[in-house]
């Protein structure tokens, strides 16, 4: 026995830190932190608090470590890995003999690339094109908005640009809670001299480092992209050059920011004229600036515009295609872009490529060997409403939790229950799980071995530190165990018989030109990983894209002229607040990981709405007070914090413990994201008891099944 | 001989706690380093300071209280009786009474990784650089540095922008 460090990549955020595991014969000792790693993500092995705590949710007592089958609705059964396999790939055979599309597989931006790509594979070859991940609930619109303008849904640069940019805008986007390793570089740079522009609905921790700090309502971000602009363009700071020689679309976009004056965009925003003429002056002047943003810029029915829009603002100052600029959305999960790259997708193929483009699809049809459907498929709210229209009814989920994570909650759980099948592959139990027929215990991240994609394009491999509990399997595994069982034996790119994730990344290289050069040997060998796009071996990969060309099909940056639209739902008289989402730095997501680990929940141990002074003496709320928070959609019971943080009229609440069953899951026409970020609401004071009464319809975070042991 | 310690600059903290967490890895379940939130404008991290003149050290009846050779004051288990004199003494309220081994606890600057070469677990993982381990002097020398390059680095720009006007 001897103890080794074995090399990973964090399990948490879009950072992709690296870290050390001390590991004893395949269990944990501790962590170290990957001090030695030149060029890396996190410089010097700097880690957050989940990173920290990265060890705790794996020794959780409640991992799942059998294959389960359900007896009645929550209520389980032991089976063996074969029987389990077996019926999973006989009921997906049957719905695919009959009607593919009345499937839905969900992907995960928690898992490595190879199951991913698996998973998108085992969809197609089934049929259909119903494959999506929860990169629709966050970064859709971001894929789709950059995609439109500038040719490729991916941050266009990596960290290092943002420590040698001049002004750094940050939008919608709680950088310091979210990606505190992240932070680091805008911390650096304004060390340098950058200055620091935060627009937030709320005064964030962000926002105490912001040379200019914006208070917009939420869901009023284009009536502030576009007052910005109308300045830039007004005062004549855009580079005329680069928007002549690589922009198209400036004179529409000049015309649409006509009328967004900065005090018609006070009126809408409530951000004081002055200072959106100054934020515009500091960020066209500065020469090197990056616009970096997360859910409060995407989350939203015109979060597509949005992002155009943030974009359109970094091309017509000429913030593209060099060094120490750039637009960069900042993925939550650590392997959110890989999931996207390799065709989680409904609309897409591995590598972005269309699935409505004949050619694509007869290059997949023949490397796969089988015949492809062009119909694009459905995204995780609309696979929720086709269940409802008896549509869809079947789901495979792979390591995602829907019921906490989608918006409108109590849509989602009666959806669920109307499902004739569903499959759960996870790590533990959750919330969703309850509705499962088939649960298959996963290897968690650390416990098998991959590659993940990073926020910045960066492509990592992550070994093997620990042993999976009890029969958990790797993700990679299970898929290609089913596919097989569904008749997919064929050798090489036409079956599923891998034997390890090696294989898969290979075969990955072969499908996808981005990926073509990232081969497993060379990401074993250099632990700091590779930028896509990398086509060839010989290829060093991209630090930042776009210095010769977009990659729209005319090589132009299409600039977006928006006019203004507010959120879906507005406060009325019945519903008078505003309520959006946050999160805390301590929480990840929907808690199945952190909500196990005893130094953070310790740490943030339930949510904390923040509410106005004003409004909370004119209700007579006191911080610690319970409240209820109702939308037309349900009501959540949280205890209150009164503070300035947030204005007038708003209400923050953070969402890991189950507020989406207040938010609207009103869709962007384009990117189908929920607006989850802003939505009307009311509040009242309850007693504790009637907030106990209240939480029994919320679904548990952390649920208990009954097993039966096999 | 050069006295190490944490510095703590206020104003890069952003309160992520990570120091915590991993202060509490690193140390069974506890954490010694503490973040505090200041009227949601800022927030400082405040661990044990190892003064120079500890009064925790003199008053300790049984000496068991005692400075390693970077300077940690640091305590022998074996020797404490739990008296919380320490405690008492202590300005900032860093020991605390360990109820169970009926000692007290505090901060070490993590000597089991400086015994390996490394820096304390909270100075390590700070994503931001708020804590920095090493010689007060020599921190405040290259903080002075620092300072002086931004003049300059200031004093140049305003130099461009004069010239231009001209």
């Amino acid at each position: 026995m001897e103890e080794k460090l074995v090399p990973v990549v964090c399990p948490y955020c879009g950072v992709g830190c690296r870290l050390y595991i001390k590991s004893l014969d395949g269990y944990p000792r501790g962590i170290e932190y990957a001090k030695d790693i030149p060029g890396i993500s996190n410089e010097n092995g700097k880690l957050c608090p989940k990173g920290n705590a990265v060890l705790e949710y794996l020794l959780a007592k409640d991992r799942l470590k059998k294959p389960l089958k359900a007896t009645e609705q929550g209520k389980f059964v032991e089976i063996s890995w074969s029987e389990a396999i077996k019926e999973v790939a006989e009921r997906l055979r049957a719905y695919s003999k009959d009607d593919p599309n009345a499937m839905m597989f969900f992907g995960s931006a928690r898992t490595f690339n190879e199951p991913n790509y698996l998973i998108q594979k085992l969809a197609r070859m089934l049929g259909t094109n119903n494959v999506d991940h929860c990169a629709r609930l966050c970064h859709s619109s971001t894929v789709s908005g950059l995609k439109a303008v500038f040719g490729a849904g991916a941050m266009t640069n990596t960290y290092k640009d943002i420590e040698e940019a001049n002004v750094i805008f940050i939008i919608g986007h709680n950088y310091a809670e979210t990606h505190p390793v992240g932070f680091r570089y805008v911390l650096k740079a304004k060390e340098r001299g950058a200055k620091v522009i935060v627009a937030d609905p709320r005064f964030t921790r962000t926002a105490w480092f912001a040379d200019i700090f914006l208070q917009h309502y939420p869901g009023t971000d284009i009536a502030l992209l576009n007052g910005m602009m109308h300045v830039i363009i007004k005062e004549n700071l855009y580079d005329e050059d680069f928007v002549m020689r690589r922009c198209v679309g400036f004179d529409e976009l000049a015309r649409t920011v006509e009328k967004f004056t900065p005090e018609y965009v006070e009126k809408i925003t409530g951000v004081p004229a002055e200072l959106i003429v100054q934020a515009a002056r500091t960020f066209a002047t500065a020469g090197k600036g990056v616009i970096t943003w997360a859910m409060g810029l995407t989350q939203h029915t015109h979060g597509h515009d949005n992002v155009r829009l943030a974009a359109t603002l970094s091309a017509i100052c000429g913030y593209q295609g060099k060094e120490g600029c750039g637009v960069s959305p900042m993925r939550g999960q650590n392997n959110v872009q890989g999931a996207c790259d390799l065709g989680v997708l409904p609309n897409v193929f591995p590598g972005y490529q269309a699935v409505t483009d004949p050619e694509k699809r007869k290059f997949f049809e023949e490397f796969w060997g089988v015949e492809l459907s062009g119909e694009v498929g459905l995204t995780v709210i609309e696979a929720a409403h086709a269940i409802e229209k008896g549509k869809v009814k079947a789901y495979y989920i792979m390591g995602e939790n829907p019921v906490i994570s989608d918006a409108n909650t109590n849509h989602v759980l009666k959806a669920l229950q109307k499902l004739e099948f569903m499959v759960v592959q996870d790590i533990v139990p959750t919330p969703t799980m309850e509705f499962a027929d088939i649960v298959l215990p996963a290897a968690a991240m650390l416990e098998n071995e991959g590659s993940l994609t990073n926020t910045e394009r960066r492509v990592q491999w992550s070994f093997q530190a620990l042993n999976p509990p009890g029969e958990a399997r790797p993700d990679w595994w299970i898929v290609s165990e089913i596919g097989k069982a569904a008749g997919f034996s064929g050798d090489g790119a036409r079956g599923f018989r891998y034997t390890s994730p090696e294989d898969i990344l290979r075969e990955i290289n072969a499908c996808t030109p981005q990926y073509g050069g990232i081969t497993p040997e060379r990401l074993k060998s250099n632990l700091a990983g590779i930028h896509w796009p990398c086509p060839s071996e010989d290829h060093p990969g991209t630090r930042v894209l776009y210095k010769e060309r977009f990659l729209t099909p005319d090589g132009k940056a299409h600039l977006a002229a928006v006019d203004y639209r507010g959120p879906a739902e507005v406060p009325d008289e019945e519903y008078p607040f505003l309520l959006t989402t946050v999160r805390y730095v301590g929480h990840y997501h929907t808690l199945t990981m952190t909500g196990r680990s005893k130094a953070l929940v310790k740490r943030w141990p339930e949510p904390l709405a923040e509410i106005h002074p004003e409004d909370a003496e004119r209700l007579g709320i006191k911080t610690g007070d319970w409240i209820k928070i109702e939308t037309k959609r349900g009501a959540y019971p949280v205890r209150a914090k009164v503070t300035r943080t947030v204005k007038k009229g708003v209400i923050a609440v953070p969402w890991h413990w189950g507020a989406n069953v207040l938010t609207n899951d009103a869709l962007d026409p384009v990117s189908k994201i929920p607006e989850t970020k802003a939505c009307a609401c009311r509040i009242a004071k309850i007693s504790e008891e009637e907030a106990r009464e209240l939480m029994k319809a919320v679904p548990k975070v952390i649920p208990e099944f009954e097993v039966v042991k096999g | 001989m050069a006295r190490k310690t944490i510095f703590i600059d206020f104003s890069k903290c952003i309160e992520c706690r990570a120091c915590e967490v991993a202060c509490e890895r690193e140390h069974n379940g506890r954490s010694f380093i503490n973040v505090f939130e200041w009227q949601e404008m800022a927030a400082m991290a405040l661990n044990c300071r190892h003064c120079e003149k500890a009064p925790c050290v003199e008053v300790c009846p049984t000496n068991a209280l005692y400075r390693d050779e970077d300077g940690a004051v640091l305590l022998a288990p074996q020797k404490c009786i739990g008296c919380l004199m320490c405690g008492i003494v202590c300005p900032f309220g860093i020991p605390e009474l360990d109820v169970l081994d009926k000692i007290m606890m505090k901060c070490d600057l993590c000597s089991h990784r400086r015994a390996e070469g490394k820096l304390p677990a909270c100075v390590e993982t700070c994503p931001t650089d708020a804590l920095l381990f090493g010689d007060f002097n020599d921190i405040q020398r290259m903080r002075r540095r620092e300072f002086t390059e931004k003049a300059i680095e200031i004093a140049k720009k305003g130099e461009r922008i004069s010239l231009r006007a001209l």
